[in-house]
């Protein structure tokens, strides 16, 4: 996937300037930044929940600037929103049904949320309850499993991490990899750096809407004034 | 998404400071009203002095409507929250002067069994008026109690279960009402040149009410509830001073409705009367009180056309036929394209003393 | 005895129909806010519809019920398509008055296009008769009414609960946006929201036929205002509390014209609706309604 000068405007506030990035095939790619730097603004644009006041988004070497979020996510796309957004009225089951909701194939389905069950004991401990009853982490695992249900070949993941216990953040980053290690692309937003370092190939550093660093993560260690600056050490 | 509603209710906060800081705020919301009655009175004027009868009678309604709908104004455009129950108000206004000021004589043709001895009282039109408003009063601090309370919607509703409430208690109650037949023999005391004086009246009480500090609070809690609240603003306080009021409003005009036609009917202030000043309310921008009054003039105007052609004309020799329900298909089409298309209104967010020394600043430049 | 049941049919019969238009408005409300006036006149359109079909020479009841569902449901979409689709994203009150506004266009053109008079219709008569159980009367059409609510609020749970569209359209009630990013389309949603709206209010609008024989222009707005009422003393937006709402009404309006003396019999509406408000002031949120606080998250 790739994005060119992509600019979004709430009103008179503009929330991102001219952000480029890339993100290759079977890439984890970490997206990092400060409190209201601009990252979520850009995952609604990717998602198409905003519509940008101008940039491109390519995905697959398809201009999908204009095409609907639904559409998106037919094409691949997918995204575990910020505050991860479960539907707390809806069964743990169900959530992951919708997730599904763009397949075909009943009998994969099926197959996929046998798999996610086994994956995450505590899923199926609670198959039947309602969603909202989750802790934060059981819920983000949810939320993960839940746009996994859809077989997107690029993963965004909004702030993972926001609100949950260092152990529990340290388990979804554990599971994030493994992601990435069966070949899915990953695009991590995050305000916790140091998880999001661990198995990031790239990493981008934004803040007030604006680029700040573009490269490996070991060369972010190094500026060590741009880590402190940003991302709180 | 909440950063624009956020930098809207800043806006909306500080054009009124900014009057603070040029001078008294309270003359300028005055001059302002007058500035916003201007228009109407200059109409008002023409009318008196070179219209015929019958476009007397038609402005003297124009004017009625401008009253309830500047009531209207004073609840919507401040709570934004839809009332679709104001005519109820309009209607006590009206019934209250008829029980009490209709003379014995006309009392025995047409109330003769009502109950508390009202079959045996007459008052003097100005009395009656102020106890009729009275009773309005009361009725809409009991009502508004209960609609301030609610969300939204909820609200919305229980505005028009009191209008049905109201409206039937006319119908059923006929020995004090007359139910569905015309309560008639009403002194007609009150003639365009009074219709004048209680619309500016009215016109400047809603601006000063918008303008002074529980205005700027309702407006304020209205867009951003969270925002107010950690203010100390009091939304139920504010929300139900602001219904009282407008009550009254609408209150006068029902009262002034009945003292110029002379004879009222149930009818009258039902479904027929709210989509009327609710689509010139919208029509004209229900945010300001100069929406109000465009509203008014201009739909007042279009109506009136469009029932010269619903009641029947020959164009070109050839009777077109009745067609009955034309002006409320154009009163909904108004309705329904203003929301889609400029959800603000003819006149915005600005009144028009506002708008004018915008231009005049311009043209300094 | 013979008259208490046949006052508890009464209620439930009344309740159900009720029940079914408030569902109607609650479907659409949940999830996308919308406080639709016009769904009276969605009524309106089924019944004329079968008006304009037996006049035009269609004798069969079955196809009768069958055209007043499906033109019901198609005039919601159609509804939704023209006017409310412009103001989708638009704050409650605007979408509350385009609303009011489609509602007023549409009476009218009943009334410019057809007639301000009521119009006779006779073709689904049939369904209201007597039917006689040893020493008890009942009439037919309050035990259908009864048994077809009860059904079609049966298949809506099972729709709501087994369906990807009915799992989405309960999701979409609290989180549209979430929705989307499933891959689910947001005019499907909507667009099948609607059609269960309206097609709810077609099988009222036979009821309703049925009952009266005749149509008129505001056949439908004084019906909705009642299941308005039955939405918000259940809980706005709440599909349980719709129905509860629905039947509570239908018992308050039966209990009235028992307890009434006759000539108080035109104060029942008044009284209805005096008592609703009244029990709004001890639960402003409605009896299944959620209160929700200022500083609660949108979840």
């Amino acid at each position: 996937m790739k994005v060119e000068k992509l600019v979004v405007r709430y009103g008179a506030v503009t929330a991102v300037r001219e952000l480029s990035l890339e993100v290759g095939q079977g890439e984890l790619v970490a997206l990092l930044g400060p409190n209201g730097a601009g990252k979520s603004s850009t995952i609604n644009a990717l998602t198409g929940l905003v519509t940008p006041a101008s940039g491109r988004i390519v995905l697959d070497g398809k201009d999908i600037s204009h095409v609907r979020t639904e559409d998106r996510i037919r094409a691949g796309l997918t995204s575990t929103p910020e505050g991860r957004h479960i539907f707390s009225n809806l069964s743990v089951g169900e959530n992951l049904r919708l997730g599904a909701a763009t397949r075909r194939d009943p009998a994969g389905v099926r197959q996929d949320i046998e798999r996610f069950l086994a994956l995450f004991p505590v899923l199926s401990e609670r198959y039947g309850q309602a969603a909202g009853t989750l802790s934060g982490g059981e819920q983000q695992m949810l939320a993960i499993a839940r746009s996994l249900m859809s077989r997107p070949k690029l993963l965004l993941l909004d702030e993972p991490s926001l609100g949950l216990a260092p152990k529990i953040v340290a388990r979804i980053f554990d599971f994030i990899g493994e992601l990435k290690a069966q070949g899915l692309t990953l695009l991590v937003v995050e305000q916790n750096a140091k998880q999001a370092l661990r198995f990031a190939d790239r990493v981008y550093v934004v803040s007030s809407g604006t680029l700040r660093y573009d490269g490996p993560p070991a060369k972010l260690a190094d500026e060590h004034g741009l880590f402190n600056l940003y991302l709180g050490g | 998404m909440a950063g624009s509603e956020l930098s809207q209710a800043v806006d909306q906060m500080a054009a009124p400071t900014g009057a603070t800081r040029s001078g008294n705020a309270l003359v300028r919301s005055l001059i302002g009203g007058l500035v916003t009655a201007l228009p109407v009175l200059v109409i008002g004027l023409l009318v008196l002095n070179f219209a015929p009868t019958y476009y007397t009678f038609l402005a003297l309604g124009a004017f009625v409507n401008l009253i309830v709908v500047v009531g209207l104004q004073v609840f919507m455009g401040n709570s934004n929250i839809a009332n679709l129950g104001h005519s109820a108000f309009v209607g006590l206004g009206a019934y209250g002067v008829a029980i009490l000021s209709t003379p014995l004589a006309m009392k025995k043709l047409s109330i003769p069994n009502a109950p508390f001895g009202f079959a045996t009282l007459e008052l003097d039109p100005v009395s009656s008026a102020f106890i009729a408003l009275f009773v309005v009063g009361v009725v809409a601090l009991v009502s508004g109690k209960v609609i301030s309370r609610l969300s939204g919607v909820a609200a919305t509703i229980v505005s028009l279960a009191l209008l049905i409430i109201v409206h039937s208690v006319f119908l059923n109650w006929t020995d004090l009402f007359k139910g569905n037949q015309a309560f008639f023999g009403i002194p007609k005391v009150v003639g365009l040149p009074w219709m004048l004086v209680f619309a500016v009246v009215a016109i400047v009480a809603a601006r000063l009410f918008k303008d002074s500090r529980w205005g700027l609070q309702l407006r304020a809690s209205a867009q951003s509830p969270q925002a107010a609240a950690a203010l100390g603003i009091d939304a139920k306080k504010l929300r139900l001073m602001s219904w009282v009021l407008s009550a009254l409003i609408c209150g006068l005009a029902g009262v002034l409705y009945a003292y110029f036609a002379g004879t009222i009917s149930p009818k009258l202030f039902y479904f027929q009367m709210i989509f009327n000043t609710l689509a010139m309310l919208i029509l004209g921008g229900m945010a300001t009180v100069t929406g109000a009054v465009t509203g008014v003039i201009v739909l007042s105007i279009g109506l009136e056309f469009i029932r010269s052609i619903e009641s029947g004309v020959t164009i070109a020799g050839i009777q077109l036929p009745q067609l009955l329900g034309l002006s409320g298909v154009a009163l909904g089409v108004v309705i329904v394209l203003c929301m889609a298309f400029r959800p603000s209104g003819i006149s915005g967010r600005h009144e028009l003393d506002e708008l004018l020394s915008l231009l005049l600043r311009r043209n300094a430049k | 005895m013979d008259y208490a049941l046949q006052q508890l049919l009464n209620a439930l019969a009344f309740g159900a129909e009720y029940s079914l238009v408030a569902l109607g408005l609650a479907v659409v409300f949940s999830i996308m806010g919308l406080v639709n006036f016009a769904h009276g006149e969605i009524i309106g359109v089924s019944a004329y519809s079968v008006f304009l079909a037996a006049a035009l020479g269609l004798t069969s009841p079955f196809v009768a019920v069958l055209l007043a569902v499906v033109m019901a449901a198609l005039a919601a979409v159609v509804f939704e398509r023209v006017a409310f689709r412009p103001v989708r994203y638009a704050p409650t009150t605007t979408g509350l008055l385009t609303a009011f506004g489609v509602s007023i266009v549409v009476q009218n053109l009943f009334m410019l296009l057809i007639s301000p008079k009521p119009q006779s219709v006779s073709i689904l008569n049939g369904l209201n008769q007597m039917w006689f159980f040893g020493p008890f009367a009942v009439s037919s059409l309050q035990v259908m009414e009864l048994i077809v609510s009860g059904l079609t609020i049966l298949a809506l749970v099972l729709f709501l609960n087994r369906s990807t569209l009915g799992l989405a359209i309960r999701a979409a009630s609290r989180d549209f946006a979430t929705v989307r990013l499933m891959g689910i389309k947001a005019n499907r949603v909507i667009a099948t929201a609607f059609a269960i709206s309206g097609a709810l209010a077609g099988i009222a609008a036979v009821f309703i036929l049925a009952r009266r024989g005749s149509v008129s222009p505001d056949l439908g707005f004084g019906l909705v205002l009642k299941a308005f009422v039955a939405c918000v003393i259940g809980g706005f937006g709440s599909l349980p509390g719709a129905a509860v709402g629905g039947m509570l009404l239908g018992f308050i309006e039966v209990g009235l014209l028992v307890a009434l003396p006759q000539e108080y019999a035109g104060f029942r509406d008044a009284l209805t609706y005096a008592i609703i408000v009244a029990l709004l002031v001890y639960r402003p949120e409605g009896l299944l309604g959620q209160r929700i606080e200022l500083g609660d998250k949108e979840i």
